[in-house]
């Protein structure tokens, strides 16, 4: 009983009846066309891309810094998976190839910030740009179809006749980083760093270890989601994932994960990318025209952003009571 | 033109602490009257009653006998007086003239800086004192000496008929406080009320016309200074009746081996230090703030780099670069600011007794809950934490709870602490606390550890440690032993010049 008590008390209850509200909200302006079959499975499909990245934009938050690179090092990775493909390289070298150069982009990263100070916005809004431009360098701006048949496969088949297989891949990843936050050494690590740099290394921990695991992690996971895109458009392309970065930033934001570093979680994160993509998914399904749908993401985000704020300065008023 | 300043009955509180309790005294224009005092003796709550950043609970400030009602530092400016702090309070990027000139820049008709005149006007002021300024230096690229004159002019600028300065020698060289006290004279020939706050015996005798001594935040003397001495002045400051707290603690009475070893420890901000701890023993550090005792303990800690010299543990030079390291060796640091680098105030009072042992409590890769309960749970027993709970924020913890539950991580029994540093533990702890914090590090001495108490209560350093190590200047200026030390010599120590 008092498990449920403190749940209904909780950020993320409050979240969950929003998109509970929405969801219906949605399925009644569009005479239930929302909650279709097919509809479902294309919600479906959206998260995967984003998810990845909300995982990764979203853990880099809790300890405090952010990361705007996740799109470049998406588009990159992509085209370096696509042309190693192209050469005859196998799925599985071209896949592994295109993480690696994602988790190096993701150590210069953590290179600039820690060694050398750099505030992350600005590094990681280097590192974005460099990426891009290095992507487009490599083809010239043009398109790399992707033929290869395990490529197709994890991008477009469905388990079951229903359930993308990319989603599954989600689902593994969000379980896996969920159970990393909340169980082991290095997930409460990131909260306390986050929480207080100083405080956390006067303890014993070495904070500087957690952001270049972290930046790694981000850049690791940025790389996949850019590649999963490729395979699921069959091409990569320059346009590719710089959209879901952003994605990827307000899901994390709209799940509670704060910029002050220190608190929200994976919980949270699903139910923000769930926010996003059934907000998103519902306008296009009741016909708002979509110069309008990026004006009210907009607002979406801002409306987050001001419950973050609003409920950072509560923290920070019970503070000064101390 | 304000002639007399007047305190009158000022009473302040913070939670547990009595900071003034109806303190009166005036000052008076053309002379400068130095407020003397220990640390803790309420001088900057006074000074921070003065300028308008707190409110007193009882009593007033008079200006010429006109009571006086600060809402905001902004009134006691327009009331003309100026509190120059230590920490400069200047924009770093804007130049001498501007910040001289600052809200009230002289302007042409269309509203534009006439910077022709600002220039002409500042200039006219640096003059006046003789300065060795330019009007159009950045003030970032000022020594800290050159920015505290230009804070000086602004407040001149402003007609300021009172101006307090607190420990404005504080990170002056000897050439800097010749011209500094030379500003501070010339504002008191032009009938300026002057307030100068320092525990630095040599300068207040230098400069000042009268004495006001505080202890305890209590009012005990107004002294001419050309008819007193040092003497007198450290008895009144030190003269109070220690209570039981001390008579009543029961002491480790056996030590055992060496356990750490300083040898010429050199660092940015220490210099040359020595010093050797044995099991059971208590080390006090004592000093003025400033004297570089926190640094010393961050050195040895691993948290600040060292430059020279040797750290041994059990008479073996080990070199560990950071925190992690230290702790791995079983030497803990309860840093003196809980808020900013003791506790990680969001999360909770489990989360931060186990912060150090992470690593031990895993059962395959995951953290066991029921290691983390019963460590939370024998830390609260242990320590008689009062919490709602273990998952309670420790930020929403009383100042001595917060205290004991850094106490708790440096301790529990996973950690095999052997050496154990404070860093005023006692800070902001009602006196109740304070009393079983000082039970506390007794009882670890008794376990075998050395302990290391950094503490700017006179009384408190006396009476626990076993050692007194006084520092100064970044150095070590003295050692005494418990039965060897008494306030007046340490506190000359402390203010030894070198």
């Amino acid at each position: 009983m008092t498990a449920i008590k403190t749940f209904l008390r909780s950020k993320n209850a409050i979240l969950l009846f929003f998109l509970i509200a929405l969801i219906l909200a949605f399925a009644v302006l569009s005479g239930g066309g929302t909650l279709r079959p097919s509809n479902i499975v294309n919600i479906l499909q959206s998260i995967t891309i984003v998810s990845l990245l909300t995982i990764g934009a979203g853990t880099l938050m809790i300890a405090g810094e952010i990361d705007l690179s996740l799109g470049g090092i998406g588009t990159m990775s992509a085209f370096i998976a696509a042309l190693l493909l192209k050469n005859g390289v196998p799925w599985f070298g071209a896949l592994l190839a295109a993480v690696a150069v994602g988790a190096f982009v993701g150590l210069i990263n953590g290179f600039l910030v820690n060694e050398l100070g750099f505030q992350s916005f600005i590094a990681t809004l280097a590192t974005t740009s460099i990426t891009t431009g290095v992507g487009y360098i490599f083809t010239g701006g043009m398109g790399v179809t992707i033929e290869d048949p395990v490529f197709r496969f994890i991008g477009n088949e469905f388990i079951g006749g229903y359930i993308p297989f990319s989603v599954l891949i989600a689902v593994i990843a969000l379980v896996v980083y969920a159970v990393l936050l909340n169980k082991t050494k290095f997930g409460r690590s990131v909260y306390l760093v986050g929480g207080n740099r100083a405080a956390a290394r006067i303890a014993g921990l070495k904070p500087k270890k957690i952001l270049y695991g972290l930046f790694i992690n981000a850049g690791a996971l940025a790389a996949l989601a850019g590649t999963l895109l490729a395979s699921k458009l069959l091409v990569a392309n320059t346009v590719g994932i710089t959209s879901s970065q952003f994605a990827g930033l307000t899901a994390a934001i709209l799940g509670g994960i704060s910029f002050g570093g220190g608190t929200g979680g994976m919980g949270g994160a699903v139910i923000g990318i769930f926010i996003l993509s059934c907000f998103n998914n519902g306008m296009t399904m009741v016909n708002i025209q979509p110069y309008w749908q990026t004006v009210a993401s907009g607002a979406l985000l801002l409306a987050a952003i001001s419950m973050d704020f609003l409920s950072t300065a509560r923290r920070k008023k019970s503070e000064v009571k101390i | 033109m304000t002639n007399r300043l007047e305190f009158s009955d000022i009473t302040k509180a913070f939670p547990g602490i009595k900071a003034l309790s109806e303190v009166s005294f005036c000052a008076e224009c053309g002379q400068i009257t130095a407020l003397l005092g220990e640390n803790g003796a309420g001088k900057s709550t006074l000074l921070k009653i003065l300028s308008g950043d707190i409110k007193a609970d009882n009593g007033e400030v008079l200006l010429d006998g006109e009571p006086q009602n600060f809402k905001a530092p902004s009134d006691a400016l327009s009331a003309g007086i100026s509190v120059i702090y230590q920490e400069r309070q200047m924009v770093s990027s804007l130049s001498v003239m501007e910040n001289i000139f600052a809200g009230e820049l002289p302007r042409n008709r269309f509203g534009i800086i006439n910077y022709k005149k600002l220039k002409t006007e500042a200039q006219k002021l640096i003059d006046l004192f003789e300065l060795p300024l330019d009007a159009r230096m950045t003030v970032g690229r000022l020594s800290v000496a050159q920015q505290q004159m230009v804070e000086i002019m602004r407040a001149y600028r402003r007609n300021s008929d009172v101006i307090a300065f607190d420990e404005p020698t504080a990170s002056l060289a000897e050439a800097e406080i010749t011209i500094l006290f030379k500003l501070i004279k010339e504002l008191a020939r032009q009938g300026k009320i002057v307030i100068y706050v320092s525990h630095r015996m040599a300068e207040i005798f230098r400069i000042t016309d009268k004495i006001i001594v505080l202890k305890d935040g209590k009012f005990v003397a107004d002294l001419k200074t050309s008819e007193t001495d040092e003497r007198t002045l450290v008895k009144a400051m030190v003269g109070r009746e220690i209570g039981d707290t001390f008579s009543k603690l029961s002491r480790c009475t056996e030590q055992g081996e060496m356990i750490l070893e300083v040898k010429n420890l050199t660092t940015k901000k220490v210099t040359g230090i020595n010093l050797s701890l044995r099991k059971g023993e208590i080390i006090g550090l004592a000093g003025l703030v400033g004297a570089g005792r926190t640094e010393l303990a961050r050195a040895i800690f691993g948290a600040d780099k060292i430059d020279s010299g040797e750290v041994l543990i059990d008479g073996k030079n080990i070199r560990y670069k950071n925190p992690s390291g230290a702790l791995a060796l079983g030497i803990a640091l309860c840093p003196e600011d809980r808020k900013e680098e003791g506790l990680v105030l969001f999360r909770s009072m489990k989360e931060n007794i186990t912060i150090s042992v992470l690593s031990r409590i895993r059962k395959f890769l995951f953290l066991s809950n029921s290691e983390e309960k019963r460590l939370s749970d024998r830390a609260i027993e242990k320590y008689d934490i009062k919490t709602p709970s273990i998952n309670e924020l420790v930020g929403e913890l009383s100042g001595g709870n917060q205290q004991k539950v850094i106490l708790g991580r440096a301790t529990n029994e996973l950690m095999s602490t052997r050496v154990l540093i404070l860093d005023e533990p006692t800070k902001g702890i009602d006196v109740g606390s304070k009393a079983e914090i000082y039970q506390m590090i007794c009882d670890f001495a008794k376990t075998g550890i050395g302990v290391i108490v950094i503490s700017s209560e006179l009384p408190e350093v006396l009476n626990i440690s076993d050692t007194i190590y006084v520092m100064a200047n970044g150095r070590i200026s003295g050692v005494l032993t418990r039965e060897e030390a008494s306030e007046e010599t340490v506190l000359e120590l402390a203010m030894a010049e070198q």
